[in-house]
C-alpha cells in the first residue's frame, strides 16, 4: 500500500493520531505533574514524604515484591505443565489461567472477602490463630496475586510451545539432571519472556485498584496502597496531595514502559536469532 | 552394546504405535529402522533411548548386554541421541555444546578442564569444524549443525548412538555427503548405532542391517542385499524402490483361478523389438528420459497401463528405441506375493 496514498491522507492520519495521543495521554500526564508541583516543590516533597504516603508506598511495593516471585513460580509451573505434559483437564487449565483477565477486579476482591473474611469459617479459624487476611496485608497480597498471575504464564506458554522440548531431551540424554537441564537449557531460553511477563505483572500489581480496594478496608497508614491513597486524598479535596501521589504512580508507569521497550527490543533480536537457527 | 527388545508394545490413546515388537541390535552394527511415517520407528528409537517407556504388558522386556533393565528408572548406560532438528543449545557456542555432556557429569566422574578441552578439540577435528568452535548454532549451516549435534552426542562416549532422521532436514546434496561421512565415521568409531529414516536409499547405503516397519510391526529384518533382492512381502518390495504392478490370474490345482499381482522392478524388465521367450507384453514407447544414471523408458500397453523400464545408457543406445515405437516388454525377473496387503 505504501506510496499509493496521496500525501495529504498520510498527513491527516498522522495528525489525527498525534492529536489523539496528545489529548489522551501527554496532556493528562503533564497535568498530573503540573498539579502535583502546583504549590511548589516544597509542598510536593512534603506530600510525597508524608507518613501515610510512605506507608502506602511500602505496602504497594511489598505486595508487588511478594507477588513477583510467586508469579514467576506459578507462571513457570503452569507453562511447564501445559506445554510439556498431556493430562486430563489441560485445556481447562489454559482457560482458567485467563480467568483473572475476564472477571472484574471488584469481583476478585469479593471472592477473597467471601473466602477469608472473619465472618466465614476459614477466615474465622485463621483469625483465631492470629492471622487476619481481610483488611490486612495478606488480603492485599492475595488480591494482587489474583489479578497478576496470568501475565507470566501467558508470556511463557506460546514461547515454550514454539520451542518444543527437543533441547531439554537432548540435555537429559547427555546425562544432565532435571534441575541442571532447567537451569542451563530451559531458563536461558525463556529468561527474557519471563522478565517481560514479570514487568507486566508488576505494573498491574502497583496500579491495581478494584480488587485491593475491596479487601483493604482503607485504614490510613496501615492498609492503604498508593492507588487507594490517591482516592482518599482526592475525596478529602486535597488535590495537590492526590496529584503528588499520583505522580509517583505515573513515574512507576514510565519506568515500566521503558523497561518493557528495552526488553521487547531484546526479545525481538533474540527471536530473529532463533529464526535463523 | 547389544540391545534386545522383547514383545514391546506402545499405545497412545487409541493409536497403536508399536505392536508386540521384538528386535535385536547387535554389538557394533549400524542398524536402520526404515518405514513410512506412523510405522512406529521413532517410537521404537525413543524407547531404546529411554525417552519413552513401553506399555506394561507381560513378557515385555528390554535387555542391554544381556542384562534386563527397568525402563521406569533412568538408563544406567549413556545414550547418544541425535535429533532431526539438531536440538543444539542456541545459547551456547559450538564448543560449549560439545562440552555439555562432560560438564554436567557428577563431580566424581567429571574430567578436569584440560581433559574436557582436549576431548572437545579432538571431536571438533573429527567433524572438521575446528574453525567454528566459538560460533553459535545460528551461525552454522544445516550440515554443520548436524555434525556438531553428532559430536555432542559422541562426547560422552555413548555405548549406543541413536539417530532420529538425522539428515531429514537437509538438502539432497548435503544429505549424500553426510551419509557417506557417517558411514566412514562408523568405520572409525564402531559404536552400536540405530538410525531412523523414511528414505530407503539412505538406509540401503548406510546400514549394516535394515529393519522395515509397517503399522507398528516389523515387516522384515536383513542386510540391504537381503531386503532388496529377497523382499519377504509386497510391502517391502514396494517400499524399497519403484515397482511395476501387473494383474494376473493364478492357474493351478491349489490356487483355482485366484486373481493376483505380479511385481517387477524397472531394471528387471527389458524393452525390445523382439518378443522374449518368457513373459512378454506389447506396448508403445510413450516417454524416454535419458537424464540420470539410467535411461527410463515408459511403455504404455494396449490396455492403457504404463510400465516403467530402466536400462543402462549403452544398452539404450544399442537398441535404438524411439518414442512412439511399438515394442515388447520382456520380463526378466518378477515376484508374486501370495499374501497381499492394502495400505
Amino acid at each position: 500500500m505504501k506510496g499509493s496514498d496521496p500525501g495529504w491522507v498520510r498527513w491527516v492520519l498522522i495528525t489525527v493520531a498525534l492529536a489523539f495521543l496528545a489529548v489522551m495521554l501527554v496532556a493528562p500526564l503533564a497535568a498530573v505533574f503540573m498539579e502535583a508541583f502546583g504549590k511548589g516543590t516544597r509542598v510536593y516533597w512534603r506530600n510525597v514524604t508524608d507518613p501515610a504516603t510512605l506507608s502506602a508506598m511500602r505496602l504497594t511495593l511489598t505486595a508487588a515484591a511478594v507477588s513477583a516471585p510467586l508469579n514467576a513460580l506459578f507462571g513457570l509451573a503452569a507453562a511447564w505443565a501445559v506445554t510439556r505434559f498431556e493430562f486430563p483437564g489441560r485445556s481447562l487449565l489454559v482457560t482458567l489461567i485467563d480467568l483473572p483477565f475476564a472477571v472484574s477486579p471488584v469481583i476478585a476482591g469479593l471472592i477473597f472477602v467471601a473466602g477469608f473474611g472473619s465472618q466465614t469459617a476459614f477466615g474465622g479459624w485463621l483469625a483465631d490463630h492470629g492471622l487476619r487476611v481481610i483488611f490486612a496485608t495478606p488480603g492485599i497480597v492475595l488480591a494482587t496475586l489474583f489479578v497478576t498471575f496470568p501475565f507470566v504464564a501467558r508470556e511463557l506458554i506460546p514461547l515454550m510451545q514454539e520451542q518444543g522440548s527437543d533441547d531439554e531431551q537432548a540435555a537429559i540424554t547427555l546425562g544432565a539432571s532435571g534441575w541442571t537441564t532447567f537451569r542451563r537449557i530451559t531458563l536461558p531460553r525463556i529468561r527474557l519472556a519471563l522478565v517481560y511477563g514479570l514487568i507486566l505483572a508488576n505494573a498491574r500489581a502497583i496500579g491495581e485498584f478494584g480488587a485491593v480496594s475491596v479487601v483493604s478496608g482503607h485504614i490510613r497508614g496501615v492498609t492503604n496502597t498508593l492507588p487507594l491513597h490517591v482516592e482518599i486524598l482526592y475525596n478529602e479535596y486535597n488535590f495537590t496531595g492526590a496529584f503528588a501521589v499520583a505522580s509517583l504512580l505515573a513515574l512507576f508507569a514510565l519506568a515500566t514502559i521503558a523497561a518493557k521497550n528495552i526488553l521487547e527490543w531484546r526479545l525481538r533480536r533474540a527471536r530473529e536469532e532463533g529464526d535463523k537457527s | 552394546m547389544n540391545i534386545a527388545l522383547e514383545h514391546v508394545s506402545r499405545r497412545f490413546g487409541g493409536f497403536t504405535a508399536l505392536d508386540d515388537v521384538s528386535l535385536e541390535v547387535r554389538q557394533g552394527e549400524l542398524l536402520a529402522l526404515l518405514g513410512p511415517s506412523g510405522s512406529g520407528k521413532t517410537t521404537l528409537l525413543r524407547i531404546i533411548a529411554g525417552l519413552d517407556a513401553p506399555d506394561d504388558v507381560p513378557g515385555a522386556r528390554i535387555r542391554m548386554d544381556g542384562e534386563e533393565i527397568d525402563w521406569r528408572k533412568p538408563r544406567p548406560h549413556q545414550v547418544g541421541f541425535v535429533f532431526q532438528h539438531y536440538a543444539l543449545f542456541r545459547t551456547m557456542t559450538v564448543f560449549e555444546n560439545i562440552a555439555f555432556g562432560l560438564r554436567v557429569k557428577r563431580k566424581a566422574d567429571r574430567p578436569d578442564e584440560t581433559a574436557i578441552r582436549a576431548r572437545v578439540n579432538e571431536l571438533l577435528a573429527l567433524i572438521q569444524l575446528e574453525s567454528v568452535a566459538g560460533r553459535y548454532p545460528s551461525q552454522l549451516s544445516g550440515g554443520q549443525r548436524q555434525r556438531v549435534a553428532l559430536a555432542r552426542a559422541l562426547a560422552i562416549e555413548p555405548r549406543i548412538l541413536l539417530l532420529d532422521e538425522p539428515f531429514g532436514a537437509l538438502d539432497a546434496k548435503v544429505r549424500q555427503d553426510l551419509r557417506r561421512w557417517l558411514r566412514n565415521l562408523h568405520g572409525k568409531i564402531p559404536v552400536t548405532s540405530v538410525l531412523v529414516t523414511h528414505d530407503q536409499e539412505e538406509a540401503l547405503e548406510v546400514a549394516d542391517r535394515i529393519v522395515i516397519m509397517r503399522a507398528g510391526r516389523i515387516e522384515q529384518v536383513g542386510t540391504p542385499e537381503e531386503v532388496f533382492h529377497h523382499p519377504k512381502s509386497a510391502f517391502v518390495m514396494d517400499f524399497l524402490g519403484n515397482v511395476n504392478l501387473f494383474h494376473a490370474r493364478l492357474e493351478g490345482e491349489a490356487a483355482g483361478e485366484a486373481k493376483t499381482q505380479v511385481r517387477a522392478r524397472p531394471h528387471d524388465l527389458e524393452v525390445s523389438r523382439v518378443e522374449g521367450t518368457g513373459s512378454s507384453l506389447k506396448g508403445k514407447v510413450t516417454r524416454i528420459q535419458t537424464a540420470g544414471a539410467a535411461v527410463k523408458v515408459e511403455v504404455t500397453t494396449e490396455e492403457g497401463e504404463a510400465i516403467l523400464v530402466e536400462m543402462p545408457h549403452d544398452r539404450f543406445k544399442h537398441s535404438g528405441i524411439a518414442t512412439g515405437e511399438q515394442v515388447f516388454v520382456n520380463v526378466k525377473d518378477a515376484r508374486v506375493f501370495l499374501e497381499d496387503y492394502t495400505i
